[in-house]
């Protein structure tokens, strides 16, 4: 099973860096991630209150003019991990049909080793994002 | 009324002071790792609870041989003043404190507001990573006083003696078994240790500015719920994090004689079989 070409693109490049390149990169994902756009904030301020250890994920997914998923966030700074994770998933999965996105195995993050640089632990939060986004794409896909 | 022991909390001001005090060392520990390399103190280095505190295989934490190594890496004797600091109101910075007590190091402070108020008072933040020359560091212990493990604490809970949960209500009523989407920290059952009375951690602190409440407000917090420094307490949480920062307050800050952290927390009890559950 393949990966959507964009998502397996980072998978490869991550998989050959040195753990500061990772750490690096990951930063650079979390900082450039676009700030939501005004037409969700409404639907961010009725999200519902998360548990406290929890970094808040505010996720929305529409349907683009070409057919594909697209999706839209909204992780405050003070969790540049989260941030991080979730831009990698937006930038390899946006544009995706919802077969595609499907398909993205709960583990397709493995082949980076990032947990040299953020612990084994911490990368659940990708396979939450994922299942997040997942859920949010056959919803958009429905309507 | 001031803390019991005041003397293991510095403020922001005293931190800025002594940025090149060779006698002081600021570690930074936090929930996201990642946020040391956005910018941390001036000076300060990361400890990092998962990748830097935990042993490689076990769960467990570092051997103190290998506690030995962490501290010398890091450039501290067994006099350095250490200061730790952190995100989400200084939970892991507790933590590690915790462990660094654990292993008999006595100089220990906590940055009362941590990572946030350094923040909002717009003091430098820097990438640069220092490094500092190594040494033979010795550490004693492990001080088990502090630590307790899954065997008193059934012995506390049939005993009827104090135990504080420090989860959210969600999590003590058993309605959440694991945080949503964080299935690596979860267990099989949810609920409470039976007798324990729900504190959630957060309560012990200034959402504002991640500094402590009042030793008044905090005295009224415990007293209130029936822990009172006369009787041993054991804390825990999901992970064992969230109880070490209440573990700090009340050794610390309100002077109880004898507190442990239960570092097995729900992630062991709530997985252990035949370990009595309250819902």
């Amino acid at each position: 099973m393949s990966l959507p070409p964009n998502l397996q693109e980072i998978v490869d490049d991550f998989a050959s860096m040195s753990r500061e390149e990772k750490l690096e990169t990951l930063i650079g994902y979390a900082e450039s991630l676009p700030p939501l756009p005004e037409r969700f904030k409404a639907a961010r301020d009725k999200m519902e209150a998360v548990p406290e250890c929890m970094t808040p994920v505010f996720l929305a997914a529409e349907k683009g003019a070409e057919g594909g998923i697209h999706f839209h966030l909204d992780i405050p700074p003070q969790s540049p991990t989260v941030r991080g994770l979730a831009a990698i998933l937006a930038n390899g999965l946006n544009g995706s049909s919802l077969e595609e996105i499907l398909s993205v195995p709960g583990d397709f993050f493995l082949p980076m080793k990032l947990d040299e640089a953020v612990s084994q632990q911490r990368l659940h939060g990708f396979t939450g994002v994922l299942a997040h986004m997942k859920h949010a794409a056959v919803k958009v896909s429905s309507e | 009324m001031s803390y019991v022991h005041p003397e293991y909390l510095v403020d922001t001001e005293w931190v800025a002071a002594h940025l090149d005090d060779p006698d002081v060392r600021i570690i930074e520990s936090d929930e996201d790792p990642l946020l040391y390399s956005i910018g941390h103190i001036p000076g300060a280095v990361q400890v990092d609870w998962f990748s830097t505190l935990q042993h490689p295989v076990r769960r467990d934490f570092l051997t103190r041989e290998q506690f030995e190594e962490v501290a010398s890496k890091i450039g501290i004797t067994n006099d350095t003043t250490v200061v730790f600091y952190g995100d989400k109101s200084n939970w892991f910075a507790c933590y590690a404190l915790w462990l660094f007590q654990y292993y008999g190091h006595e100089n220990v402070r906590i940055l009362n507001g941590g990572r946030l108020k350094w923040e909002q008072e717009g003091r430098p933040l820097v990438k640069e990573v220092p490094s500092y020359p190594a040494t033979e560091y010795k550490a004693k212990g492990p001080d088990k006083s502090i630590r307790a493990f899954r065997d008193e604490v059934l012995q506390q809970s049939n005993a009827k003696k104090p135990l504080v949960d420090v989860r959210s209500p969600k999590e003590y009523s058993g309605e959440l078994i694991s945080m949503p989407n964080y299935p690596q920290e979860g267990a099989q059952r949810g609920g409470h240790i039976p007798n324990a009375v729900s504190i959630p951690w957060a309560q012990a602190v200034n959402e504002a500015d991640a500094t402590f409440k009042t030793p008044e407000e905090l005295r009224a917090l415990y007293e209130g719920k029936g822990i009172t420094s006369n009787e041993e307490v054991i804390a825990y949480c999901r992970i064992g994090e969230r109880s070490s920062l209440t573990w700090f307050v009340l050794k610390y800050l309100l002077g109880y004689p004898n507190v442990k952290n239960y570092d097995g927390s729900w992630t062991e009890w709530g997985n252990l079989v035949d370990a009595p559950i309250e819902k």
